[in-house]
C-alpha cells in the first residue's frame, strides 16, 4: 500500500451522503389509525394508504361478560365490537381497540373525524403494521437533515436561481398551488405561512432557521387540529440551521427533476424524485465547503498541506483548495481550509 | 543483524469521528509515535497512511517497512448510539428509580409511562413505536399494596400493544411486575431485579442486566460498531488497569457524540460507572427543544443573537466535526461543559463500608472523548473543575489520543497493564493539577499557597475568594502546594493548613475557591463575561 498521505487527498475528506435507491419511506399511523393497504401492494403517488383518526381520544365500556376484542380490531361507530343484542357494545367514534383491563373494561382508541393520509411516492407496500406502513419507493431518496410537517407529493418548481439565493416573500404566488417549491438557502417563516396559504404542498431548502421553524410547527399544530384541515405540507431542510446553501449534488438532482411529481417524506427525511438519472458522478476532488469561513463555496481539493494553527489558537489539518467563483465579491481563490470543514460533493 | 522494530495501530471508531495512533517499540518500551483524527464515515485508511507517512518522513528506522502498513495489527474499538428504551412503571415514584437505572445503562429514554402522567392512548402509541428497542416495566419487589391495580392494568396495556408487534423489543419485567411474565411470549420476556430506591453509580444489578443486554444488541445488530470491543465498556476497564498500575484513584469522563461516559476506581475496584445518552455532546432532543440548547449556551461565552446561537449548537449535533475553530472551538468547550455538567447531575456513589458518605475525591481526572479535542489544555482543565466540582487535589489528563479505549478492549489484564505502564506519559498529555478549595472567606487574613517544586523553585501567591488563579507548572514537574489560612479552608475536611502533592501540566495548576457547586448570574450577559473572565487567560489565542 502506497505511504503517501496526499496520494489520494479526497479520501480524507467526508462524502455527501448521497441519493438512495428505492429508499424505504414510513408513514406512522397513530393507535386508532386504519390502514387501506396491503403488504405488496403498488401504489401511486397521492394514493391514499391509511384513514387518519383526528382528535383521538380514549373511549371505555364495560364487556360485562362479552368475549373481549383482540387488541387491534378495528371499530366503527355505532357497530357492535363485543356483545351481542342488549349487550352489544358499541361506540360512537370509528377507531381501534386498545385492550381490556383486568376488570372487564375495554378501552378504545376513537376519532371524531376521519381523514385519508396519502402517499408521497409511488412504491410497493412493504410492511403494513399497527405503528407504521412501509413503502419501498420508486426512484431515488435524496436525505435531508429534517423534515417538519407531513408527508406530500407535488409538482417540483425550482423558485431561486442558484441555490445560495433566498426565496422572497413577495416571490410565493397563488401560481406555486399544489407545487413543491425549492426555495434556496433559507426561507423565512413568513414566506412558508404564505406558501401555506397559497396551496403550495411543500418547500425543499438548505436551511432552516431555528425560530422559524418552531413558529411554522406551532402554526402546522394549529391547522392539524382546525375542523377542515388543508392538505398535507411539508418543509424539507437539505443540510442544516440557519442560511446554509442547497449542496451542489442534491441541486443538480432537484433542477434535473423540475417539472416532475416529487414527494417529500418525514421518515426519514427524504425528497423522492421518480429518477435516478438526475444524479451525475463528482470527481472525488471536488469539494464545498461545508462550515465556517466560505460556507458553500465550490472547489477542487489540491492537497492536505497537514497541521495549521486555526482561528482561536487551534490546532487541525488543512487542505488548499482552488475555490470556484462565488456570488458576488467572491472571486475564484485559492485558500486554506480546515479539513473538517470540507465534504466531497460526491458520495 | 537488526531485529526489524515493530508498531501498531489504535483506533477508536467513534460515532462521529475516528481517532488513530501508531504504537511502536523503542528501546524495548512501547511509544506513542503519531495520532490524528478524522470524521467518522471515511475510511480509516487514509489517516492510517499520513500517520505512518508522518513517521516515515521524520523517524523511518522506528517502523517496520512503512509500504505494509495495511498488514500491521490493529487494537479497535467502537461505539454506537444508544439504543432506545421506553420505561413504565405502576406509580411515578416507581417510574424515576427505573428511569434512572435505564438512562446510566447506555440506553436513550424515549418515554416513560406511569399512571400519573400518560394516559392509554399515548402510552399504546409508545408502546408500538417500532424504534423502540427495550421496554423495562418495573415495580419495587414485592409490589407495593397501592400499586397493585395499577400494574395489573398497565401489564395488560403492555400486552396489548406489544402482541401487535411483529417484531420483537425486549421486554424487561424488573422486581414484583417479574410475577405477571405469563402475560407474555417467554422469548420476549427478560426478569430482572428491582430498580434502587434511591439510584447510584455502584453496584446495581438490574443496570448491569440492562447493559448487558444493550451489549448483546450491538453484537447483534450488526454495522460499523459490531465486531470490535465496545468503546465505553473498554473504557471502564482500561480505566481499572490503568488505576491499577498507578496504585492510585483514578477517575474517567469521556464526552462523545451521542453519549458520555464517568467512571470512578478506587483500591477496592470500580466505586461507580454511568453511561448516559445526557452526556453526549449536545443533549438528545436538542434540535427539537430550545430548552436543550439553552442549557448548552449557558456555558458560552460568544457574543451573538440567542437565535443563531441554538442553531449553532443544532449543527453541532447534526455535523460534530464541523466548525472546530474560531468560535467554534469555543462553543464546543461549552458543550462539552454543559455535558460535564449533566453527567455530574446523575453522578451518585453508593456509601462506603460502615454507612460513611461515599467519597467523591479522585487523585487523577482523565478526560476523553472528541469533546475535547480541538481546546486548549488549560481550558480543558478548567471545564473540568468548572462542572466536576469537589474540594480537594487532583492531577487533571487528556487522553488525546483516545488510544485508551483500544487498549481498554484487550481481553488480557496483563497485556493492558503493560502497554499502560509504557505509555503512560505519552498517551495521558498532564493538563496540570487543581486544588479546589471552598469556603475562603474575603478579609485581610485570606490566606496563601506556596509551591515549592522539586527543581528547586518556590513560589507564594495570595489566595483570591472566589476565584481561579493559574500557578506555571511544566509537564513533568512534582511539587508541594502548601495552602494556610487564618479562617480555615475546606478541602473535604477543613483545616488551616494543607499540603497537598501537585504535578504539572500544559495547564499548570489551577487554584479554585470559587463556590461548589457553581453559581453563575441569572442574567445572559454577566454570565458570559464572567465565563470569559475565567477563561481567557488560559486560552492561548482565544483573540485570534
Amino acid at each position: 500500500m502506497p505511504v503517501s498521505a496526499g496520494a489520494d487527498a479526497g479520501a480524507r475528506v467526508v462524502g455527501a451522503v448521497g441519493p438512495v435507491v428505492e429508499p424505504r419511506v414510513r408513514l406512522r399511523l397513530g393507535a386508532g389509525d386504519v390502514p387501506l393497504v396491503a403488504i405488496g401492494q403498488r401504489v401511486a403517488a397521492g394514493d391514499p394508504v391509511a384513514e387518519r383518526r383526528r382528535d383521538g381520544a380514549v373511549a371505555w365500556a364495560r364487556l360485562g361478560g362479552s368475549a373481549a376484542p383482540e387488541p387491534g380490531t378495528a371499530v366503527e361507530a355505532g357497530v357492535p365490537v363485543a356483545g351481542r343484542g342488549r349487550r352489544a357494545v358499541r361506540f360512537a367514534g370509528s377507531g381501534r381497540v386498545l385492550y381490556t383491563t383486568p376488570s372487564g373494561l375495554l378501552r378504545v382508541a376513537v376519532g371524531r373525524h376521519a381523514e385519508q393520509v396519502g402517499t408521497p411516492t409511488a412504491g410497493v407496500v412493504e410492511s403494513v403494521g399497527p405503528a407504521a406502513i412501509v413503502i419501498r419507493a420508486d426512484g431515488i431518496g435524496l436525505p435531508g437533515t429534517l423534515t417538519a410537517g407531513e408527508a406530500t407529493v407535488g409538482r417540483l418548481v425550482v423558485a431561486v436561481r442558484r441555490p445560495d439565493d433566498e426565496l422572497p416573500v413577495a416571490a410565493v404566488d397563488v401560481g406555486a398551488a399544489g407545487a413543491i417549491l425549492v426555495a434556496g438557502a433559507r426561507i423565512d417563516v413568513e414566506a412558508l405561512t404564505r406558501a401555506r396559504a397559497m396551496g403550495v404542498r411543500g418547500v425543499i431548502v438548505g436551511g432552516v432557521v431555528g425560530r422559524d421553524l418552531r413558529s411554522f410547527a406551532a402554526s402546522e399544530a394549529r391547522q392539524r387540529a382546525a375542523l377542515h384541515t388543508s392538505p398535507p405540507f411539508a418543509l424539507l431542510v437539505l443540510d442544516g440551521f440557519g442560511k446554509r446553501p442547497i449542496p451542489p449534488g442534491a441541486w443538480a438532482a432537484l433542477v434535473a427533476a423540475e417539472g416532475r411529481d416529487v414527494g417529500i417524506s418525514a421518515d426519514p427525511s427524504f425528497a423522492l424524485l421518480d429518477v435516478a438519472a438526475a444524479v451525475a458522478a463528482e470527481p472525488r476532488d471536488r469539494v464545498r465547503v461545508a462550515a465556517g469561513e466560505g460556507l458553500g463555496r465550490i472547489g477542487r481539493l489540491l492537497e492536505v498541506v497537514g497541521r495549521r494553527r486555526l482561528p482561536a489558537g487551534v490546532l487541525g489539518p488543512v487542505a488548499r483548495v482552488a475555490l470556484e467563483a462565488g456570488g458576488p465579491g467572491q472571486p475564484p481563490e485559492e485558500r486554506l481550509v480546515p479539513l473538517a470543514d470540507l465534504e466531497r460533493t460526491g458520495p | 543483524m537488526t531485529a526489524r522494530p515493530i508498531a501498531f495501530f489504535t483506533i477508536d471508531h467513534g460515532t462521529a469521528t475516528t481517532a488513530a495512533a501508531i504504537i511502536g517499540q523503542l528501546d524495548g518500551r512501547f511509544r506513542l509515535l503519531a495520532a490524528g483524527a478524522q470524521p467518522a464515515g471515511i475510511s480509516a485508511d487514509g489517516l492510517l497512511a499520513g500517520l505512518v507517512a508522518e513517521v516515515a518522513a521524520i523517524e523511518p528506522d522506528v517502523l517496520p517497512d512503512p509500504t505494509t502498513w495495511s498488514d500491521w495489527r490493529r487494537l479497535e474499538s467502537a461505539t454506537h448510539r444508544p439504543p432506545r428504551a421506553l420505561v413504565a412503571a405502576a406509580s411515578e415514584a416507581g417510574l424515576g428509580a427505573a428511569e434512572a437505572a435505564v438512562a446510566a445503562a447506555g440506553w436513550r429514554v424515549v418515554g416513560r409511562i406511569s399512571p400519573e402522567r400518560t394516559d392509554a392512548l399515548a402510552a399504546t402509541e409508545r408502546c408500538l413505536d417500532p424504534d423502540v428497542e427495550l421496554l423495562v416495566v418495573a415495580t419495587a419487589d414485592p409490589v407495593p399494596a397501592e400499586e397493585r391495580d395499577a400494574l395489573a392494568d398497565l401489564v395488560a396495556l403492555v400486552a396489548a400493544a406489544l402482541g401487535r408487534r411483529d417484531d420483537e423489543p425486549t421486554l424487561v419485567l424488573a422486581g414484583g411486575a417479574a410475577g405477571v411474565m405469563q402475560r407474555f411470549p417467554a422469548a420476549r420476556v427478560v426478569l430482572g431485579p428491582a430498580p434502587l430506591p434511591h439510584p447510584h453509580a455502584g453496584a446495581d444489578p438490574l443496570r448491569d442486566l440492562l447493559v448487558a443486554l444493550d451489549q448483546a444488541l450491538i453484537a447483534g445488530a450488526g454495522g460499523p460498531a459490531a465486531g470490535f470491543p465496545d468503546g465505553r465498556r473498554a473504557l471502564v476497564t482500561a480505566t481499572a488497569s490503568l488505576a491499577a498500575v498507578l496504585d492510585r484513584r483514578v477517575e474517567l469522563v469521556d464526552v462523545g457524540a451521542t453519549a458520555g461516559l464517568r467512571v470512578l476506581v478506587g483500591p477496592g475496584g470500580v466505586r461507580g460507572a454511568i453511561v448516559s445518552a445526557e452526556g453526549a455532546l449536545t443533549p438528545p432532543d436538542v434540535i427539537e427543544d430550545d430548552r436543550r440548547a439553552d442549557g448548552v449556551l449557558q456555558w458560552s461565552t460568544i457574543r451573538a443573537d440567542a437565535a443563531s446561537m441554538r442553531d449553532r449548537v443544532r449543527n453541532l449535533a447534526i455535523a460534530p466535526w464541523r466548525d472546530a475553530a474560531g468560535d467554534g472551538a469555543r462553543l464546543r468547550l461549552a458543550a462539552a461543559r454543559a455535558a460535564l455538567a449533566r453527567l455530574d447531575a446523575a453522578w451518585r456513589l453508593p456509601d462506603d463500608a460502615e454507612d460513611r458518605p461515599a467519597s467523591y475525591g479522585t487523585d487523577l481526572l482523565v478526560a476523553s472523548g472528541g469533546a475535547f479535542a480541538v481546546a486548549p489544555a488549560p481550558a480543558v482543565a478548567l471545564a473540568l473543575v468548572d462542572t466536576l466540582r469537589r474540594p480537594g487535589g487532583m492531577t487533571l489528563a487528556h487522553d488525546h489520543a483516545r488510544v485508551l479505549a483500544p487498549i481498554g478492549g484487550l481481553a488480557d489484564e496483563a497485556d493492558r497493564r503493560r502497554l499502560l505502564a509504557d505509555l503512560l506519559g505519552d498517551v495521558l498529555a498532564p493538563l496540570g493539577s487543581a486544588i479546589v478549595a471552598a469556603g475562603l472567606h474575603a478579609g485581610r487574613h485570606r490566606g496563601t499557597v506556596r509551591i515549592t517544586s522539586e527543581d528547586g523553585a518556590d513560589m507564594r501567591i495570595e489566595l483570591v475568594p472566589g476565584g481561579v488563579q493559574l500557578v506555571d507548572l511544566p509537564p513533568g514537574v512534582a511539587a508541594t502546594a502548601e495552602l494556610t489560612t487564618r479562617d480555615g479552608l475546606w478541602l473535604g475536611v477543613r483545616a488551616h493548613h494543607f499540603a497537598l502533592p501537585v504535578a504539572g501540566g500544559l495547564g499548570g495548576l489551577v487554584v479554585d475557591t470559587r463556590e461548589i457547586p457553581l453559581r453563575l448570574p441569572e442574567r445572559p450577559e454577566r454570565r458570559r463575561d464572567l465565563l470569559d473572565a475565567w477563561q481567557r487567560p488560559l486560552w492561548a489565542g482565544a483573540d485570534t
